[in-house]
C-alpha cells in the first residue's frame, strides 16, 4: 500500500468513525475525503474482493438486497453498499467501513448507471447484473440508449466479466459484446402475437428499425419479443420463470427453472429482481433449494420500497416512484389487492426527484378510477401538477383531498375511510413524509 | 356526446418521450365541459396520414435514435401534413416534432437531418450544452403567460410567417439569443416546452381546443370554455 492510499484510507476511516459515532451518519463524506487524497483509492480498498456490480434503471436496490441474501446462504463475508450510496463516494465509503474479512470476501454493489465506469477503472468485477433500462429522469441521465452506452463504457474495461442480463429487454440484446452473457426472463405463457402499447419506449428493432412484436409480454417493452421483419428475437434464456402461480400486493409464488419459490414482496417487477438474484446465486453455485429458502425469508424492509408503517389504525404502504414504468408497475400491483384501500400521490420536483415532472403523464393513472378507490390524496410541492393529473385520469373531485404541505400528512391519512392506504411518492417527498413519521415515533431513524 | 374531434398522434409510439400524450388527455378533459370527446389514432411508420380525416394533430418529441428513423418516414407524409397545416388544421408540435416541421435539424452525431419544411424554421445544435430547466414565456397576442420545462440541445431560428409562441421571461427558449420560444403559424403551434404543455397551461389548451371545435362545428357556440376555470386549490386541506 502506498503512503498516499494509506493516508487516504486512514482519513476516510477516521471521518467515518467520527460521523458515525457523533452524527449517526457518514454514508458518503468519508469516501469523498479519501478520494480527494487518493483518486485511485478504490483499487487498494477492493483488491481482495470478488465484486458483483448491479446496475440498471429500476430494481437495483432490491436486487442487491435479494442477491446478498441469496449469496449469504453460502458465503459468510459479503459486503454491500447501503441503499442510495450507489455513486463513487458511497462505494468507497462502503469499502472503507468494511469489517476485516478472513477469507476472500464478496462484494455486491449497487452502482448507478453512469458510475459503472468509475468502478471498473479500479476494480475488475466478476459479474455485472443488468436489471433494465427505462426512461428515467432524463434531465440527468439522457436517453435509454445513452444510459445503456454509459454502462457499456464501464463494462468495456472488464471484457472478461460475465454479464447477467434481463433477456426480456430488447436493448440488452442490441450490441455485440466480448463478455460472456447469461440471460434471465419470463417464460411461462403460451406463444401468441401481440404488440406493446403505443405509450412505451424502446419499441424499435435494433437491427432493422421496425416495430417489435411479442409472443408474450410482461410489462413496458419487456417480454418474448421478435421482429417479424428481420427475425431478431429474444435470446435463449438460461434462468427462466416457468410458472407464475399467485400474485398479491405483499407476496408472489412462482417457479424458476422448476424450483418453487415464494417471495414476501409484491409486484411483478420484484419477481424480475428475484429472478436476477436467482441467476447470480446459480452463477455463484448456490443450490436452487437454498436460493428458494433465502428468497422466502421475511424481508427486512428496503428503505421506501413497499415499506409498511402504521398511523393510528391505518396500515400505510409507502412506495417510491420516479418514472412511468415503475409507477405503472406499482399501480398494477395494488390492483391485485382485494381489500378496500385509499391512494395518495405525492410529487416533488427537486434534483433527487427529477426536476421535470412530465413523466406523470405517461403513467397510467387512468387505472385508478376503475379500482373503486374511495378516497384519494394528492400532495407535495408540485401538488397542482399531480392533482390535475389525477383529475384528468377521472378521479372524482369529491373523493380527493389536496395536501400541499406534507408536514400534515399523517393527520390526513388518519381521516381516510379505509384501513389500507397506499402512498406513492417521489424521493424527496418520501423523505419529507418519513421525517414527519420519525418525529412522531412512527418509524425508526433511517433518514439517509 | 354531441361533438367529436378526431386527433392524430403522429408517431405516438416513437415520439412520446416526455408525456406528450398529456396534451391530448388535457384537451379531452376540457372538452367534456362542452360535451365533446376526442378520439385518437396513432399514426406510425408506414401508416398513411389523411389530412381530411383529422381535427387535431399532435407530434411529440423523441429520443435521438427514434427521431432519425421518424425523419425518414416523415418524408412520405410531407405532402399531406403540409396540406393539413396550410389548410388551417390545428396542430401541436413539441420539441423534436417542432424541429421536424421546419427545414432541418442537426442530429446527435452532427449530421443534418431533414424535416418537411412545412414551416420556415431550422435548427442547429449546441456543443456540449443543453438548455435545461423551468421556463416562463408571455404570448404577445393574448398577454397570457405559459409555464413549462425545457430540455434541448437544439437551437431553432424562426423564419418567414412565423411568430413565436411567446417571449422568454425566464429560461432559454428557441435559441437562447432572440428571446423567442416556440412558434405559431396559422393554426400550428410549436414549442420546446417538454411534453404536456397543455396540461400546465389551461389557457393554451382551451385556445387550441376551441380552434379545433370551431373549425369542425362552425355554427356551434363554445364560449362556455372561456368562462371555465380549473380550480386546483378547491380541495386543499391545508394551505401551502
Amino acid at each position: 500500500m502506498s503512503i498516499k492510499s494509506t493516508v487516504a484510507t486512514w482519513t476516510g476511516k477516521s471521518a467515518y468513525w467520527f460521523l458515525h459515532t457523533f452524527r449517526g451518519g457518514g454514508s458518503s463524506l468519508p469516501g469523498k475525503l479519501a478520494l480527494k487524497l487518493d483518486p485511485a483509492i478504490l483499487k487498494q480498498l477492493a483488491k481482495n474482493y470478488e465484486v458483483i456490480v448491479i446496475t440498471g434503471t429500476n430494481g437495483k436496490t432490491l436486487t442487491t438486497a435479494l442477491t446478498v441474501k441469496v449469496l449469504r446462504e453460502q458465503y459468510p463475508d459479503i459486503l454491500t453498499n447501503p441503499s442510495g450510496s450507489n455513486m463513487k463516494q458511497g462505494i468507497v465509503t462502503t469499502f472503507l467501513t468494511a469489517p476485516r474479512a478472513h477469507q476472500k470476501p464478496l462484494a455486491v454493489l449497487e452502482v448507478d448507471e453512469a458510475n459503472v465506469i468509475m468502478v471498473t477503472k479500479y476494480i475488475t468485477p466478476k459479474a455485472f447484473v443488468f436489471t433494465n433500462i427505462f426512461r428515467d429522469q432524463m434531465d440527468r441521465y439522457g436517453e435509454i440508449y445513452t444510459t445503456y452506452q454509459k454502462i457499456l463504457d464501464g463494462v468495456a474495461l472488464a471484457p472478461e466479466a460475465t454479464i447477467i442480463a434481463n433477456g426480456d429487454l430488447p436493448l440488452f440484446n442490441s450490441k455485440k459484446l466480448p463478455n460472456p452473457i447469461l440471460y434471465y426472463g419470463f417464460d411461462y405463457q403460451p406463444d401468441a402475437d401481440t404488440q406493446a402499447p403505443a405509450n412505451t419506449d424502446g419499441l424499435l428493432c435494433p437491427r432493422c428499425q421496425h416495430i417489435l412484436r411479442y409472443h408474450s409480454r410482461t410489462y413496458s417493452n419487456m417480454g418474448k419479443y421478435f421482429c417479424p421483419h428481420c427475425g431478431f428475437e429474444r435470446p435463449q434464456l438460461t434462468y427462466k420463470l416457468n410458472a407464475l402461480t399467485k400474485m398479491t400486493p405483499t407476496s408472489s409464488d412462482f417457479e424458476i427453472n422448476g424450483q418453487t419459490m415464494h417471495l414476501n414482496i409484491g409486484g411483478q417487477y420484484n419477481i424480475y429482481n428475484a429472478l436476477a438474484a436467482y441467476a447470480v446465486g446459480r452463477f455463484m453455485a448456490v443450490s436452487p433449494a437454498k436460493i428458494a429458502t433465502a428468497l422466502s425469508e421475511n424481508d427486512e424492509q428496503v428503505f421506501g420500497r413497499q415499506e409498511i408503517f402504521h398511523v393510528g389504525d391505518k396500515d400505510v404502504t409507502l412506495i417510491l416512484v420516479k418514472n412511468p414504468v415503475g409507477l405503472n408497475q406499482v399501480l398494477q400491483m395494488i390492483s391485485t389487492d382485494d381489500r378496500p384501500f385509499s391512494f395518495a400521490a405525492l410529487l416533488n420536483a427537486n434534483y433527487a426527484d427529477g426536476i421535470d415532472t412530465s413523466w406523470i403523464w405517461d403513467g397510467d393513472f387512468e387505472q385508478l378510477p376503475k379500482l373503486n378507490v374511495p378516497a384519494y390524496i394528492s400532495g407535495g410541492e408540485r401538488y397542482r401538477d399531480i392533482t390535475f393529473r389525477l383529475k384528468v385520469a377521472g378521479v372524482p373531485t369529491d373523493k380527493l383531498a389536496i395536501v400541499p404541505d406534507l408536514t400534515n400528512m399523517t393527520a390526513e391519512i388518519q381521516k381516510l375511510p379505509t384501513k389500507q392506504v397506499y402512498v406513492v411518492a417521489t424521493y424527496t417527498a418520501m423523505l419529507q413524509l418519513r421525517k414527519q413519521l420519525a418525529s412522531q415515533g412512527l418509524i425508526n431513524g433511517g433518514m439517509a | 356526446m354531441t361533438y367529436t374531434l378526431k386527433a392524430a398522434h403522429l408517431y405516438g409510439d416513437l415520439m412520446n418521450t416526455y408525456g406528450d400524450i398529456g396534451n391530448i388527455l388535457a384537451m379531452g378533459y376540457y372538452a367534456k365541459a362542452v360535451d365533446a370527446t376526442i378520439d385518437t389514432d396513432l399514426i406510425s411508420l408506414d401508416d398513411p396520414f389523411d389530412p381530411a380525416k383529422y381535427d387535431f394533430v399532435l407530434f411529440g418529441g423523441g429520443q435521438d435514435y427514434e427521431q432519425t428513423i421518424v425523419s425518414k418516414d416523415l418524408q412520405t407524409k410531407k405532402a399531406p401534413l403540409t396540406a393539413y397545416i396550410e389548410n388551417g388544421g390545428p396542430f401541436l408540435a413539441i420539441c423534436g416534432g417542432f424541429q421536424m416541421l421546419g427545414h432541418y435539424y442537426i442530429g446527435a452525431q452532427g449530421e443534418k437531418i431533414p424535416g418537411i419544411g412545412a414551416l420556415d424554421h431550422y435548427t442547429l445544435s449546441q456543443d456540449n450544452n443543453r438548455f435545461i430547466g423551468n421556463i416562463t414565456i408571455k404570448n404577445a397576442e393574448t398577454g397570457q403567460t405559459y409555464y413549462g420545462f425545457e430540455n434541448h440541445n437544439g437551437t431553432t431560428f424562426l423564419g418567414k410567417g412565423e411568430r413565436p409562441l411567446g417571449n422568454v421571461i425566464q429560461g432559454h427558449g428557441n435559441n437562447g439569443q432572440d428571446k423567442t420560444e416556440g412558434v405559431i403559424y396559422k393554426n400550428t403551434f410549436g414549442s420546446y416546452f417538454h411534453g404536456p404543455i397543455l396540461a400546465r397551461n389551461e389557457a393554451l389548451a382551451k385556445r387550441i381546443l376551441k380552434l379545433a371545435l370551431q373549425r369542425k362545428y362552425p355554427d356551434a357556440d363554445f364560449s362556455v370554455l372561456d368562462e371555465l376555470h380549473e380550480d386546483l386549490t378547491k380541495n386543499v386541506v391545508i394551505k401551502p
